[in-house]
């Protein structure tokens, strides 16, 4: 029985052909816009999230008298011979401070890395602490920093595991950061400040000694600000309570991107879910003209004895099919767009500083299974009303098909 | 076999009221033929719906076999006009996207019963019975009008009804066709012993009843 009825249903999407298809079309694009909207969304979410983490803090503080270079990624404080306690933004604990993360940096000569006169920097860094230079590792060794490990900025190639020298001493090459665009950056090695103590001796063979290399001090500190903080609110806290620092604030159009951004995608949500709606109103509207117009056939159904659970079965079946084929059309639609637009995508989020990740696969096939079942659901929903509404009445009344 | 009591059928529309039918009494014996006559717009559609379970009756009762049809459940109703009344329209009624065997299996199929094989099988011997041997695989619209009437009638057979109800069955057809199916009718009433309420126009045919129902503004003309 199962087969004839389903067999009825299909016949009956056949026997109308063009307005099928047309029915399948219109779910097939809401579906595909739930899709590729839901994907590229959470995508670029995902993307942003790494993206964001990795621009680094929002302030730094620094030496009163130390010359600032800012970058658009707070990345690293800058190296100058001015050095301030470790742990005095601790000390402070300022409620507008979020995280604070040390940094030492030393600005050497003849360390032998790269060829003999270059300038490298050398920074050290709180490995506990730190929340922006970890976060640029692109690749790593399957272990934990430990000491005598560098991290190489993403300018310099030693391959990963290889023994570098530095100042004669051997040090162990442990992962590589991430393109940031800025050069220091990408020629720098970075290690633990440990390390960087470690180095003091060898380093200072070679010219005047560097106060940054003696331990508990540092060149400055980055700064994430408290949820809730402003940048103006913790400038004016830092400067108040510590002495002899200047605050050094970064890019606010990252912020304004970030806000942007989000704006935008509410707004693709809030579009989707207007197109899904639109789609449903559709179908119901489409369906309950098909009911009407298949009253005739429906009397007939319930006058040679199927029940009211089977008529109804009957249409929900029809409706189902179409919009489930709608829906896993709207899929590979999705897929051919964001196929065609992966490129453009890609190229103006790299602009804005976040680097394009898909998203995992589960994930994707996951927002596939729901745009198709969400289908189903509309067409389940669309034709319940009016197919309801027409089994209860008189078979008679349907088969005369009177209003 | 069948009994209406204070059977009444009215209309209502925006227009006012309309009596369609009025506190009628009838009585059929089991395996009797009885006619239906009455002029247009007297009623006779709107009491065979009610007789045939297709349209619920605005007071009085039917009682077929002992079963009073308008108490029973939706379903429970539906199951009994399934497997117990066979019902022929005035017009032609057969689902177009299904070949006639198809169409002729459906309230078997719709009852669950049998195996779908034979179920097939005597779909096809109905058919047979009918003179369509050999249009079982053919789609309604690739028979003629009195083709898909004797389509309706096997439909209407398949699951060895109690009741055959057949309004009009031949309303639209010419005189031969219509001496054709009232002969498949009669056998079925004669042969089978199937209980026969059939509504017609044409009074020699109504003369071969055992008995004449004649009704005129929906009450019984004696
Ligand atoms: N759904 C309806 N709404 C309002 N009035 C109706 C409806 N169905 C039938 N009627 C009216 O009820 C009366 C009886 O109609 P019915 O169809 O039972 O007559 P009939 O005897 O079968 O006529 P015919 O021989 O033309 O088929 C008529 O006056 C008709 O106009
Ligand atoms: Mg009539």
């Amino acid at each position: 029985m199962r087969g004839l009825l389903a067999n009825l249903a299909l016949q009956n999407l056949g026997r109308r052909k063009a307005r099928t298809l047309l029915l399948i079309a219109a779910v097939a694009v809401g579906s595909g816009a739930l899709f590729a909207g839901a994907t590229l969304m959470s995508s670029i979410e995902r993307s942003m999230a790494v993206g964001f983490t990795r621009m680094g803090a929002d302030l730094m503080v620094v030496p009163d008298g130390a010359l600032t270079n800012i970058t658009a990624a707070l990345l690293t404080v800058e190296p100058t011979d001015l050095v301030l306690d470790a742990d005095l933004v601790d000390k402070a604990s300022l409620t507008s401070v979020g995280r604070s993360a040390p940094q030492k940096i030393a600005r050497v000569e003849h360390s032998g890395i790269g060829s003999h006169h270059d300038s490298v920097d050398l920074i050290g860094f709180d490995p506990a602490r730190d929340f922006t230079i970890q976060p640029w590792l692109v690749e790593k060794l399957n272990r934990g920093l430990q000491a005598g490990d560098v991290i190489l900025g993403a300018g310099r190639d030693a391959p990963l595991g290889s023994q570098l020298l530095i100042f004669g001493k051997p040090h162990v090459v442990y992962g590589r950061l991430g393109r940031t665009g800025v050069g220091t950056h990408e020629r720098g090695v970075f290690m633990a400040s440990a390390t960087l103590e470690a180095l003091a001796g060898a380093i200072q063979g070679y010219g005047k000694p560097m106060p940054v290399l003696q331990p508990g001090k540092v060149t400055g500190f980055l700064i994430e600000l408290a949820p809730g903080a402003t940048s103006l609110q913790a400038r004016f806290a830092i400067l108040s309570t510590l002495q002899g620092v200047k605050v050094v604030s970064g890019d606010t159009t990252l912020s304004g991107i970030r806000q942007g951004l989000t704006s935008l995608l509410d707004g693709i949500l809030v579009l989707m879910i207007v197109m899904l709606a639109s789609t449903a109103l559709m179908v119901s509207v489409l369906f309950s003209a098909i009911v009407t117009e298949r009253r005739g056939e429906l009397g007939l159904l319930k006058a040679i004895g199927a029940r009211r659970a089977q008529v109804l079965g009957m249409m929900m079946v029809e409706a189902m099919l179409a919009t489930g084929i709608g829906g896993a059309l709207g899929v590979a639609l999705g897929v051919l767009v964001m196929r065609l637009y992966e490129r453009s995508l890609v190229y103006n989020l790299d602009r804005l500083g976040v680097p394009f990740v898909w998203d995992d696969l589960a994930r994707t096939v996951a927002f596939a299974a729901g745009a198709v079942v969400l289908s189903v659901l509309v067409g389940a929903l669309g034709v319940l009303y009016p197919a309801w509404r027409a089994s209860r009445r008189d078979a008679y009344d349907l088969v005369r098909g009177e209003a | 076999m069948l009994a209406c009591r204070q059977l009444s059928k009215t209309y209502r529309t925006e227009r006012g009221d309309v009596d369609a039918v009025v506190e009628l009494d009838l009585e059929v014996e089991a395996g009797c033929y009885a006619a239906i006559i009455g002029r247009s717009g007297s009623g006779k559609s709107s009491l065979m719906a009610m007789i045939g379970g297709l349209s619920r009756p605005s007071g009085g009762t039917v009682t077929i076999d002992g079963t009073d049809i308008w108490r029973l459940g939706d379903d429970a109703l539906a199951r009994f006009r399934n497997g117990r009344i066979g019902f022929v329209f005035q017009f032609a009624s057969l689902l177009p996207t299904l070949r006639l065997v198809d169409n002729v299996a459906l309230p078997a199929m719709l009852g669950g019963a049998r195996s779908s094989a034979s179920t097939y099988d005597k779909a096809s011997a109905l058919l047979a019975r009918m003179g369509l041997r050999d249009r079982v695989d053919a789609y309604p619209s690739e028979v003629s009008a009195g083709e898909q009437r004797r389509a309706a009638i096997a439909r209407a057979l398949i699951n060895d009804p109690v009741l055959l109800l057949a309004d009009e069955p031949t309303s639209d057809l010419d005189e031969q066709t219509e001496i054709e199916i009232m002969d498949e009718l009669m056998g079925v009433n004669r042969e089978l012993g199937t209980t026969l309420v059939l509504v017609t126009h044409n009074l020699a045919l109504a003369e071969q009843a055992e008995q004449i129902v004649h009704i005129a503004n929906g009450v019984l003309v004696a």
